[in-house]
């Protein structure tokens, strides 16, 4: 039986379980007390491999809603418990494989069967008795524990056969998608060139993949991640992951003031004589932005960097150098050095790789180095990143630690925080609670050493190392267990992250980043509640999704970490393709199950923004500045996470949107000559409706426009057709009717002083209503 | 990392019911709520929770602590600049006032602690905070039903957040249908009638499609969001001409003119910088001050729109600060917490709880609401909550039950209003 003092010395998870390994507040489980445990012999069926009759039932009831949420967090080989009798296996991402399960059940009907007294002794651990090590799990009228007396029962009575129901679910189990019906290619194709790239796809893009379907893809891919676009929307999707331009102060303090007191104001004096006295403050002020600019883009230009040349994406953690521009290579000190190797020295966001030399503090003192060089460590040695996630006198880096684990590892520490039955008691009792009250160890002996990784680091991610050195009340530096040896310290960072990019973790991490990117919402987590009905099916889709997202994994993995593969992979996945469903949906089950499927993401003010340009040929401008937050942006500092669903306020922004873009546009289009036009090529103001070849013309333009704005290939006689139909001709027909009305366009929109557009029978007003109706539907608004 | 419940978008069944229900052309009436976050962590023994004994507290000794009627408060007058004492806070506002001091916040980390407070359950991520639970309870076809200007704002999918930072912007949002929110239409009346009906018909045609539930969803709630949007015009009366200074001023002239408008039920208001690791005297002397400032500055300019009647104000902060000082003079995380809370239905000049004097909780009866180291009570956010649902008369509303605090019946709060 553990006692406190040892419950605590090996408290914390080693090679942790995947999911709720951070969160465990249960104390060492010690369920195999030799004493106590007494077990009828097991029936054969539970030594082999084959799933029992029972097996559904024991992945959707008692290991999806007690042991995998609970007992697993101490009872498997690195866990506390792992001298127990109870020994699971588990998996890094919530997936098992049958075999794994039949092996886990087997060894929780092992258990079962051990009785103390008249009662299995599974029972009574889970209630707190018997002493077990992690206390009560379960409270004794719970749904969890009533689950866990009829597993017994049923361990015990292995003749009972399943439930009628749950034998029939067994057999009956659909394939997830089925019944969902996919993206046309050709939809597929705009989905991505629009979301990637912010362009409509070519003709010759088009007519590949309506020639050879998906088979097409692959090449396109290929071409589309090559383009200069694409970076532009990895640098945006990154940094609504990393967050690294939120810095608040000017950026050039990201640079020492004792490493880079001589070089980092390099601009103030730059030599602006060749400009006339007046104009030299604004140049200077000019440059200062620029160059700050420059600077908060260096993390961003790494990933662009390593993603364009097609390096591991592994590099994002060990990258030994750091990607520099003219300007900011003035900052480094370093421009003279490397100058010969920009195309053009004077552009400030050319980008090349360049290593910084140990730094050199104020002193004369050199930064320790065995090579000669800064340690860089990609992101992990990156000033930016150090001082986004800041660290104080009592944080002691443990900020950054969690950053690390939720950037590199896909783990969020403080997602679910363990509760303590008095906090501040805890704190009190203990000199050094973060190392001595189990409460607190169990989540500091993971974060400390990884804090302690960034201890040469002072708050503002400057080197600087404390003058008293590192906490001697903290774990010390280290990764899951292994000590950061002392000959490693000078390049700590290095060592940590040569042992992330080994983790298992790590390519799973990278595949969900990449998920978030394309489809802007974070991956599925397994349902809470399972008192809720719809628990299983919602625990059907997480698995489905996470199967999705080991592939990807597997595949970024394989291909040494080429991000571009897992872009690939998951646009052709189902999860990112599926559109529709062949019949209506009406199974509560089916719904639950079905509930995240779908892209369906409000598209963000940029990339609105791009798609406008996209269709009309240059970008509204308003999303960038003076709606970006209002319209659920970021400004990477205090709003950190986009909205996902429109408010009302965001709704009339659409409105504007619509409104404007229609306004500065459609008049544009007709006054253009016929071949120049984007919108309107094959109808003039003077057809109305009518007769028939005018009505034709009218629906075919509506065709078109449809298929241009939204990318919906609408055949004559679709409803949505006539709808549209009916709104421009009773526009024309109602304005008919008025006594009068101006027979030009208005054009109140701005920028349109220097044209007006005849409108002598309403007409361009009414395509402008068309174009402010088709701006407003959601296959405009959402990918 | 979102949960399950939160890939899926908001409760669009209840804004488009909602929408489909309301008659009321004037809006939303009130009760209107109001949570005031200090962000990071307030000093309590600077508040509400005075010690003045073993260190606590370096600006005042026990002696000189204040009572206003059954409030106790640090003195903190002669050591601020600008904004508001805890003297004149308590004097004007003291006798509608409810302390509650010795909250258990069970962590003493940022994150879940403002997760807690906002929403009564620490250990998910799918929960609501407790103004977007009301928002989407009364009114979320509002098209600002659930402002918010920082701090955890999760709305469990029930009713989309509205972030509007600016004055001005409201003022344009509220003209969407004018060019730059001026007097010049984009469209001819009967164009733009003919838009928004051809929307509607659309949006009812689609009923019989086979959709996924997360298109059909999201069409619902881009339609409702859209049409919802028009109330927003009924603000423009009521906003100030020019943009105040103070953070909370900013605020709260935003979320006045859309409660007096009927077209917000709650606001999440707040500012931050209160995790005074270093120099906790002097910046909690500064932050505190303002806070208060803020408060009043709210309920001043709620007089005199006359809905000062109809604010429930919640006054709060993710966590308190330790009962002694570090070595750079500033103070750490400390789960011992204290709110704030008044508005109709809440009796003032009362205090709920207490700590000790290590700044340690007292347990409380949940019948009597008085001190019982016996069989008292841990007193959590989620029991605020329930009484906060309770308070709202949303308790058993179907929204609050898809998310209940599972507060055993006889540790609910009982009186605790009154």
């Amino acid at each position: 039986m553990g006692s406190q003092t040892q419950q605590t010395a090996s408290h914390c998870p080693t090679r942790l379980p995947w999911l709720p390994w951070i969160v465990s507040m249960i104390l060492i489980a010690d369920i195999g007390n030799p004493v106590i445990g007494q077990s009828p012999p097991e029936p054969s069926d539970a030594t082999t491999l084959t799933p029992s009759k029972n097996s559904l039932e024991f992945e959707n009831e008692v290991w999806a809603k007690v042991v995998e949420r609970t007992c697993i967090r101490c009872h498997h080989m690195q866990g506390d418990a792992k001298d127990s009798e109870l020994v699971l296996e588990t998996s890094i991402d919530g997936l098992y494989d049958p075999e794994t399960l039949v092996r886990n059940e087997k060894a929780m009907r092992s258990v079962a069967r051990k009785s103390f007294g008249e009662q299995s002794i599974v029972l009574q651990k889970s209630i707190g008795r018997l002493d077990h090590g992690g206390g009560q799990i379960l409270k004794p009228d719970s749904t969890g524990y009533r689950i866990l007396e009829r597993f017994v029962e049923q361990t015990l009575l292995p003749t009972k056969d399943p439930k009628p129901d749950e034998a029939m679910e067994s057999d009956q189990q659909p394939l997830f998608f089925d019944g969902i019906t996919m993206l046309s290619e050709t939809r597929l194709l705009r989905r991505i060139t629009l979301s990637l790239l912010g362009r409509l796809p070519t003709p010759e893009e088009s007519k590949a993949v309506e020639q050879d379907g998906l088979a097409a893809l692959n090449p396109i891919m290929d071409s589309i991640l090559r383009e200069d676009a694409f970076y532009v929307r990895l640098k945006e999707g990154f940094n609504d992951i990393f967050l690294t331009i939120g810095i608040e102060d000017n950026a050039e303090t990201l640079l020492s003031y004792d490493h880079f007191e001589k070089t980092r104001l390099w601009y103030q004096t730059h030599d602006f004589s060749h400009l006339p006295e007046s104009e030299r403050q604004r140049a200077g002020w000019k440059l200062a932005a620029v160059y700050r600019d420059a600077l908060l883009r260096e993390p961003l230009e790494l990933i662009a960097y390593i993603v364009r040349n097609e390096k591991p994406f592994s590099e994002l953690a060990t990258a030994d150098y750091i990607m520099v521009s003219p300007y900011t290579a003035r900052g480094y000190g370093i421009f003279d050095e490397i100058k010969d190797q920009f195309q053009n020295s004077e552009d400030p966001f050319e980008y090349i790789p360049a290593r910084l030399h140990a730094l050199k503090g104020r002193d004369g003192k050199v930064q320790e180095s065995k090579t000669g060089w800064y340690p860089h460590a990609g992101f992990l040695s990156m000033f930016h990143y150090l001082r986004r996630y800041p660290s104080t006198e009592t944080n002691r880096n443990r900020l950054r630690a969690r950053m690390f684990y939720q950037h590199f590892l896909g783990i969020d520490i403080m997602q679910l925080a363990p509760r303590s039955s008095d906090a501040a008691a805890v704190a009190a009792k203990y000199e050094i609670p973060t190392m001595q009250a189990p409460d607190c160890v169990v989540c500091h002996k993971t974060i400390d050493p990884v804090a302690g990784i960034f201890q040469d680091f002072n708050f503002q991610g400057e080197l600087g190392p404390r003058k008293d050195g590192w906490y001697q009340d903290m774990f010390p530096a280290g990764f899951e267990a292994e000590v950061l040896p002392d000959e490693e310290r000078w390049r700590a960072s290095q060592w940590l992250a040569e042992r992330t990019i080994k983790d298992p973790r790590f390519p799973i991490a990278m595949a969900e980043h990449v998920y978030f990117i394309l489809v802007g919402r974070k991956v599925l987590q397994p349902p809470e509640d399972i008192e809720d009905s719809n628990f299983v099916p919602k625990r059907k889709a997480f698995l489905e999704q996470r199967k999705m997202i080991r592939e990807v994994a597997t595949r970024l993995k394989e291909s040494n970490f080429n991000l571009k593969e897992a872009f690939k992979a998951i646009v052709v996945t189902e999860f990112y393709r599926a559109d529709a469903t062949s019949r209506t949906i009406e199974q509560p089950h089916r719904q639950a199950e079905l509930e995240d499927v779908g892209l369906v993401r409000l598209i963000t003010p940029e990339q609105l923004d791009r798609k406008i340009q996209a269709i009309f040929g240059k970008p509204w401008g308003r999303f960038q500045e003076e709606y970006k937050i209002l319209y659920g942006g970021i400004d990477s500092i205090t709003v950190t996470e986009r909205n996902a669903d429109p408010s009302g306020a965001m709704g009339a922004i659409q409105r504007i949107m619509a409104n404007d873009v229609a306004c500065l546009n459609v008049g544009l289009d007709f006054h253009r000559p016929t071949a120049e036009r984007r919108l309107f090529p094959h109808i003039e103001p003077t057809v109305i409706p009518g007769d028939e070849t005018s009505d034709i013309n009218i629906r075919e333009t509506i065709i078109a426009l449809h298929l241009k704005i939204l990318g919906l290939d609408l055949p004559m006689d679709h409803p949505e057709v006539d709808r549209v139909f009916d709104l421009f001709s009773g526009i024309v027909r109602e304005a008919k009717a008025l006594p009068s009305f101006e027979p030009r366009e208005t054009y109140f929109c701005g920028g349109r002083e220097d044209f007006r557009v005849d409108d002598p029978h309403y007409t361009v007003r009414a395509w402008r209503a068309v174009v402010t109706y088709l701006l407003r539907q959601h296959a405009f608004l959402y990918e | 990392m979102a949960g399950l419940g939160f890939a899926a978008p908001v409760d669009w069944q209840t804004i488009l019911g909602a929408k489909a229900n309301s008659t009321d052309t004037e809006g939303y009436p009130g009760p209107y709520y109001v949570v005031y976050n200090a962000s990071g962590g307030w000093d309590t023994t600077y508040l509400m929770d005075p010690k003045g004994v073993d260190g606590i507290n370096r600006l005042y000794q026990q002696g000189e602590i204040l009572t206003v009627g059954n409030h106790r408060l640090a003195p903190i007058a002669k050591h601020i600049a600008n904004g508001m004492s805890n003297e004149d806070f308590f004097a004007k506002y003291g006798s509608e006032l409810r302390v509650f001091n010795g909250l258990d916040l069970s962590v003493n980390n940022h994150t879940p602690c403002a997760r807690y407070m906002a929403t009564g359950k620490l250990d998910s991520l799918a929960y609501p905070t407790f103004p977007a639970l009301v928002a989407a309870c009364y009114g979320a076809e509002a098209p600002l039903a659930f402002l918010t200007f920082g701090n955890y704002s999760a709305t469990g999918n029930l009713v989309p957040m509205s972030r509007v930072p600016y004055l001005q912007s409201l003022r344009l949002l509220a003209r969407a249908d004018s060019v730059e929110g001026g007097t010049h239409p984009y469209q001819d009346a009967f164009a733009s009638d003919r838009i928004e009906r051809a929307l509607e018909e659309q949006f009812q045609a689609r009923v019989s499609d086979s959709r996924l539930p997360r298109v059909e969803r999201s069409q619902s709630m881009l339609y409702a969001a859209q049409a919802n949007s028009k109330a927003l015009q009924r603000v423009i009366p009521f906003l100030p001409k020019e943009q105040a200074k103070e953070r909370l001023s900013q605020q709260n002239d935003i979320a006045l003119a859309a409660f007096k408008a009927g077209v917000c039920i709650s606001a999440n208001l707040s500012i931050g910088q209160f995790d005074s690791h270093n120099n906790n005297d002097a910046d909690q002397m500064k932050l505190i001050p303002e806070f208060l400032a803020g408060i009043d500055d709210l309920l001043t300019k709620a007089e005199a729109l006359e809905i000062r009647d109809k604010l429930v104000v919640i006054i709060q902060s993710e966590m308190g600060r330790t009962p002694n000082y570090n070595n750079g003079n500033g103070k750490d995380h400390w789960s011992i917490g204290s709110i704030m809370f008044l508005g109709p239905g809440i009796a003032g000049n009362r205090v709920i709880g207490a700590t000790d004097e290590k700044q340690q909780l007292l347990p409380i009866h949940p019948q009597t609401l008085k001190i019982d180291s016996v069989d008292g009570i841990r007193v959590r956010p989620e029991h605020i909550h329930q009484a906060l649902r309770e308070l709202a008369r949303i308790e058993d509303h179907p929204l609050s039950q898809r998310f209940p605090l599972q507060v055993p019946a006889q540790e609910k709060l009982q009186g605790f209003w009154g």
